[in-house]
């Protein structure tokens, strides 16, 4: 039972043909919920749990919200989203990744509640103590954006 | 012929997690942030090209941590100004003196 990298949830593909996510701006809500090593995901990881999620100082279950980027397409054919930056302010845990889920999905053509989008592995523990616990999304272009279609 | 197209997450470990302990980010750590989301620099850049990505970069990041703590620092008065009308002058003066 461990982390094992970085996924985007297979069920998240079959749920943007749905129409379950709307990743514009002010659209749906995007959390981000962190872990301890005991959480198990990949890529068959089809909702948010509490189980094994982290807890202390300056983080809630469920996690933070994150602030969607509305979808462009910055060069060529691929099309990307991006999140800004989430930061636990004055947080006291540890985290060894993380799920990002939709807490308001579009559910009028399949039943899903908190489905994931993607599994984070930080790689190793992450602590901060009574300091700033920040998640940095990756620069939002063609080939590094955080969720893209090429 | 169709080509299969592929609908990808971002590869292993770019999204990264910074921390600190007894602490916030300081404005440079910040514009350091910032700046990564507004230019990169190619590996494979010429060199000269590279050069003069970085001197523009090193630029952005000294300009973009002054603007954070011009806003520190103005966000700290305005913080001052609530504390002093909520009758709070001595924690008020604590903030002002940071």
């Amino acid at each position: 039972m461990a982390f094992s990298g970085n996924y985007m949830c297979t069920s998240f593909k079959k749920e943007l043909l749905f129409g379950v996510h709307d990743f514009a701006n002010g659209a749906d809500t995007f959390k981000l919920a962190m872990y301890t090593n005991s959480a198990s995901f990949d890529a068959a990881t089809t909702a948010y749990t509490a189980t094994n999620e982290v807890s202390g100082t300056g983080y809630s279950a469920g996690g933070g919200s994150l602030t969607n980027v509305d979808p462009s397409v910055p060069s060529g054919t691929t099309a990307i989203t991006d999140f800004q930056d989430l930061t636990f302010s004055t947080a006291t845990v540890t985290a060894r990744g993380a799920l990002i889920y939709n807490s308001t999905p579009n559910t009028t053509s399949i039943s899903v509640t908190d489905p994931t989008v993607i599994v984070l592995d930080f790689g190793g523990d992450k602590t901060s103590t009574a300091g700033d616990f920040t998640i940095v999304f990756p620069t939002p272009d063609a080939t590094n954006a955080i969720i893209r279609i090429a | 012929m169709i080509s299969t197209e592929a609908l990808q997450a971002a590869p292993e470990f770019n999204v990264q997690v910074e921390t600190v302990s007894h602490r916030g980010f300081t404005p440079e750590e910040i514009a350091e942030r910032c700046v990564n989301k507004i230019i990169s620099v190619s590996d494979s850049a010429h060199p000269a090209i590279r050069e003069q990505a970085n001197a523009f970069r090193k630029q952005l990041v000294t300009l973009v941590a002054f603007y954070i703590r011009e806003g520190i620092k103005s966000d700290r008065t305005t913080i001052y100004n609530e504390l002093c009308n909520a009758g709070q002058p001595k924690l008020a003066e604590l903030i002002r003196r940071l």
